[in-house]
């Protein structure tokens, strides 16, 4: 009896244990799911994620003769004393060649400010298509009192774009950024800005 | 399905079976799976009267166009005059309450905490559950976390006093746009309820694994408690995605932490993926072992075992997985790609299946069968029919396009209510009516459950019919107002929940008589249609049961 | 049992009755799209000075229109969709009352017919000796078929209406930002010299005087062209926003951090009303969304009303000449060289 009962113990210390690992793997999965996610979109350009490219592989990419408007967005969180505009509203490109556009941003403010952008393309099925080969995207940027700062984007659009059923259709791709005061960068604020 | 001999339980007093220890000890020290689930129930009663009065506020002021009563509420808990601002508000911690309330204190509970506590080591020939100490731990970890719900109303959080973020908690309303510890409290009480649901689940697990009578197979293992064992794997997989999904937010609001602040580079949109992926499972978590109660009350009442006892376990099994990957269709409007909306169209509508075999198959154990209409078998056909009616609204809301105009207006609310309210809740009913003699030792009166049932039955259909129609008008969710072309049906939905209410007056009047004055109840009150377990055990059960395990052949 | 029948019959009565009077009166309310667009121009061009002034617009180049009854707005005691402006839309509504509601009547008649059948049929008195039968392999396979059938035919259309919904938009349709604030909407116009409007809800007041329904009607319109796709970008400043106009047969949330795109188009000059469908705080509910669609031309002039540009006008001929000139490539290696010191 008390053999019994002490197997029947032990059986359910296992089964309790394995559900319990069960649960602690969900968990975890579940702060994975952090990463994931990034990497899900970097992976997919799932929600308008643009691709990022070094300079080396973009030179390898051909022009193609199809024309597509990239429509540049910008939006500055209320927190952050800036202006932040495209020079261009709209440039009309090859798909496949690179091309650059610049932004304009102004420090509204008195003191130095340090801001960060978050970005994504609609429509979201040509993130995968748009890739980046530079950009001032989540590096973070310090304007002086005054100071109006030219960033630069550095992007083409992948002729396989063309091949997509999802995305052939595409006339105009819209980038957007938003410019949000940058969390981390509020130390630096304080400190007068010196990075 | 199975037949069963069962011996020893008659002498059991002999063996001081029924000795039960002093009062504080039996109820706040309690190892005792049948003390424990009956105050799971007694719990789940307190939390639906909460949750089910703030409804009836909810009710009382969309009843007509304009803003009646929210500021005079708002004064009331702020104690003085409050502005428009923190009126609307209230009404945000009012329909957030009413949300997590009844899904995590008054049908969570009542469902696995109370009725599967107290018949799943019944119905497998169990004395106990595994861990008795952990599920004493399991329901005092709800005692908290409820109080930490309630409590948070009356603290600062964000333009009033309370929560108001919707039982989604959505960043960034949930961080940035509330401020003031009434969110962190409403996140910790979730982490509680959370936690307690979890160890519930393990227990379950290793209870059903292990701890079935000698011959009882899984393939012979009664419907409700394979419904609890799929309820028990979905809670164990989905909890802990909202617990880490409700920490990070917590961290985002207090730490410092950028997981769905898009100012430090994070995504709103993640939090969503996160919740619907608990959310979705969640529901059939509240459904799934009212599909359990209904399959044997059914069975009970034809006389007749069940119709196609392995497809319907398999297709309980079959909705719990097919449920982890349908998540997104709550996020239809989010902004997603083609692609991904036709995915999850196509997956969401998958789910139609297992339920229409369950559906049929309790449509097939009537048919051919012997039946009659007790009040638990009037609530169980009052459950498949409104169940359907909740499940072809769903079908709807299923395809991604058509959401893109109901996508949170009423007809959302209307169809969560159609499976939840007139599905979920009237299982918790019929299983009450079923079983509530076996718990108590006595009768409740037939008249006034099946006056409890019409009633309660026309009531919530007057209730939450009519919003269908204000669904597809276009009147959106969580509005404390409404333009006046809404007025019409939501007077009618609001004469609905007080048709309801007599009902569950009824219903309290007839626990009321049942303890003082019902007739003493049999072991097998139902008869030969009851085949399971627990039928052959008195009424109530001995404080310990089957101290010599039931062979089952 | 027969009370039980009776009970039922009498429950879906009482909801259904006044549901089909209601469809009945709307009805006649809901014409084709010419008279109404018809009415809608009349509307337009009615004096209404005391609309015009609060707009702060000249009233030469824009009246605000008045809306028409029942028309991009909810009717009283209404249970059906709002009538369709849209392609699209048109497509959606004609999917769920020629499929989906038929279906949804068919499953749960069908299911409700069996139970009553079952009711009458094998209750004990008439039917005290139950059968065994616990299996039909045949039976089964039936019951999952055909609901698999049944959905393969809701798929196929619904597939096409998310194709459809997808369309992108031309490279020269309209585009409209919309921003969502607490507890108010933003308009951008980045094609037209990118004048902004700022949209709040009238107070029950002004609705009144400016003939609008109370908590639809919004102080500023946007206002896009009518029969033309217009591309919607939508994105907001704070919290989640949802950007809706059910007679469009659209809604899109506005994220704060980043941008969605959705095309709308609507086919017949009105205004339409809609309601912010996201949970976004205290007032959540007195965000409303006012859309009025115009001529083209009279959209041109509202453009000017508002100071903005309109393509055509040499203004903006020449700015965008100037843009073509700047957008060179050559620069690419200079503008490297910024972005390297950054």
């Amino acid at each position: 009896m008390s053999t019994a009962a002490s197997t029947l113990s032990d059986k359910n210390r296992r089964s309790a244990m394995m559900a319990a690992l069960m649960g602690l793997g969900m968990l975890g999965m579940g702060y994975a799911a952090v990463p994931l996610y990034e990497i899900f979109c970097r992976v997919t350009g799932y929600g308008g994620t643009t691709q990022r490219t070094d300079a080396a592989t973009a030179a390898t990419v051909q022009s193609t003769s199809r024309v597509m408007s990239i429509r540049f967005d910008s939006n500055v969180n209320s927190a952050l004393p800036w202006t932040f505009k495209p020079e261009n509203p709209v440039d009309r490109v090859s798909v496949g060649a690179k091309d650059m556009a610049i932004y304009l941003a102004t420090n509204e403010s008195t003191v130095p400010v340090v801001g960060t952008a978050t970005f994504n393309v609609t429509p979201v099925q040509a993130g995968q298509y748009f890739h980046k080969v530079q950009c001032f995207c989540f590096t973070e940027q310090l304007l002086k009192p005054g100071e109006t700062m030219r960033m630069p984007v550095l992007y083409y659009v992948d002729p396989a774009i063309l091949e997509d059923p999802e995305t052939r259709d595409i006339e105009e791709i819209t980038l957007s950024y938003t410019f949000y005061r940058s969390k981390d960068g509020l130390a630096v604020d304080a400190a007068g800005g010196k990075i | 399905m199975t037949t069963i001999t069962a011996d020893g339980h008659l002498d059991d007093h002999a063996h001081d079976a029924d000795h039960k220890p002093a009062f504080f000890q039996r109820w706040f020290m309690s190892t005792n799976h049948k003390d424990i689930g009956t105050l799971y129930l007694i719990f789940a009663i307190f939390a639906g009267i909460i949750g089910g009065a703030i409804s009836g506020l909810m009710r009382l002021e969309l009843a007509e166009p304009g803003i009646q009563y929210l500021q005079a509420w708002a004064s009331m808990s702020n104690g003085t005059e409050a502005s428009m601002d923190q009126a609307y508000h209230l009404w945000n911690v009012l329909i957030t309450a009413h949300g997590l309330i009844m899904v995590f204190f008054m049908v969570m509970p009542a469902m696995i905490g109370g009725f599967g506590n107290w018949f799943v080591p019944l119905m497998i020939g169990a004395p106990d559950m595994a861990f008795p100490r952990m599920n004493n731990v399991s329901f005092w970890l709800l005692v908290p976390a409820l109080l930490l719900l309630l409590g948070s109303s009356f603290v600062p959080g964000g333009t009033g006093n309370g929560a108001g973020t919707g039982w989604t908690v959505y960043a960034p309303l949930s961080t940035s746009g509330s401020a003031g510890p009434a969110v962190d409290m409403a996140i910790l009480s979730l982490h509680l309820a959370g936690a307690s649901s979890i160890l519930g689940a393990v227990n379950f697990i290793t209870t059903i694994f292990n701890m079935r009578a000698p011959g009882m197979t899984l393939h012979k293992m009664p419907l409700f408690v394979w419904s609890v064992l799929v309820t028990a794997f979905l809670l164990l997989l989905a909890l802990p995605v909202l617990a880490a999904a409700i920490t990070m937010l917590l961290t985002d609001r207090n730490f410092g932490t950028a997981f769905f602040d898009a100012a430090g580079g994070g995504d709103p949109v993640l939090y969503q993926h996160l919740f619907w992926f608990f959310g979705h499972p969640e529901v059939y978590i509240m459904i799934l072992p009212g599909f359990g109660m209904v399959s044997h009350i059914v069975s009970t009442f034809s006389r007749k075992p069940i119709f196609g006892y392995l497809g319907m376990a398999y297709a309980m099994v079959a909705i719990g997985v097919v449920g982890f990957v349908v998540w997104a269709h709550h996020m239809f409007t989010t902004g997603m790609s083609v692609n991904v909306k036709m995915y999850f169209t196509a997956a969401t509508m998958v789910i139609a299946v297992p339920t229409g075999i369950k559906i049929f198959s309790w449509i097939a154990t009537m048919w051919g069968g012997s039946m009659t209409f007790k009040t638990p078998m009037m609530w169980a056909l009052g459950f498949i029919f409104m169940f359907t009616v909740g499940g072809v609204t769903g079908v709807v809301l299923a395809n991604g396009g058509i959401d893109d105009n109901l996508h949170d207006t009423y007809y959302v609310v209307a169809h969560f209510h159609y499976v939840l309210s007139l599905g979920a809740v009237f299982s918790i009913f019929a299983g009450f009516y079923y079983w509530f003699p076996k718990m108590s030792g006595r009768m409740y009166s037939e008249l006034l459950g099946q006056l409890h049932f019409w009633i309660f039955f026309i009531g919530v259909n007057i209730l939450f019919f009519p919003q269908h129609f204000l669904g597809q008008q276009g009147m959106p969710r969580r509005y404390p107002d409404y333009p006046d072309a809404y007025a019409y049906w939501n007077e009618i939905s609001s004469i609905g929940y007080a048709v309801m209410l007599v009902g569950v007056v009824i219903f309290f009047v007839n626990i009321i008589y049942s303890m003082f004055a019902g007739r003493k109840a049999e072991g097998n009150y139902w008869g030969e249609g009851a085949t399971t377990l627990e039928w052959t055990l008195s009424s109530p059960p001995p404080f310990h049961q089957f101290e010599t395990l039931p062979q089952i052949k | 049992m027969t009370h039980y029948v009776k009970a039922w019959i009498l429950a879906l009565g009482l909801i259904l009755t006044p549901a089909t009077l209601s469809a009945q009166e709307a009805l006649p309310e809901a014409p084709s799209i010419e008279p109404a667009a018809a009415s809608a121009v009349e509307a337009a061009d009615a004096p209404a000075a005391t609309a015009a002034a609060p707009s702060g617009l000249d009233p030469e180049l824009y009246t605000p229109m008045k809306p028409t009854p029942g028309i991009g707005m909810p009717v009283d005691g209404g249970v059906d969709f709002q009538q369709q402006f849209s392609e699209t839309g048109k497509q959606a509504h004609w999917i769920n009352n020629a499929i989906l509601v038929p279906m949804m009547f068919g499953v749960s008649l069908i299911v409700l017919g069996l139970m009553l059948w079952v009711v009458v049929r094998f209750r004990r008195s008439a039917n005290p000796e139950p059968s065994k039968t616990t299996h039909n392999t045949f039976i089964e396979i039936i019951w999952t078929v055909i609901p698999v059938l049944i959905l393969v035919v809701i798929a196929v259309p619904s597939i096409s209406l998310l194709a459809n919904q997808f369309e992108p938009a031309p490279e020269d349709a309209l585009t409209v930002k919309i921003t969502g604030y607490q507890w108010y909407w933003g308009y951008n116009y980045p094609d037209n010299g990118d004048f902004e409007i700022i949209s709040n809800m009238l107070s029950e007041e002004d609705a009144d005087a400016r003939g609008e329904p109370y908590q639809l009607a919004a102080d500023n319109r946007m206002v896009i062209p009518v029969g033309k796709p217009v591309k919607l970008l939508i994105t907001a400043a704070d919290v989640i926003h949802s950007f809706a106009v059910p007679a469009a047969w659209f809604k899109l949330d506005a994220v704060p951090g980043r941008i969605n795109e959705k095309v709308m188009q609507i086919d017949r000059e009105g205004v339409y009303y809609g309601q912010c469908s996201e949970l976004c705080g205290a007032r959540h509910g007195f965000m409303p969304i006012t859309v009025e669609v115009l001529s083209e031309e009279k959209f041109n002039d509202w453009v000017r009303a508002n100071g903005g540009t309109v393509k055509g006008d040499e203004a903006a001929d020449e700015a965008e000449a100037e843009t073509a000139a700047n957008d060179n490539t050559t620069d690419i290696a200079s503008a490297e060289a910024v972005a390297a010191t950054n």
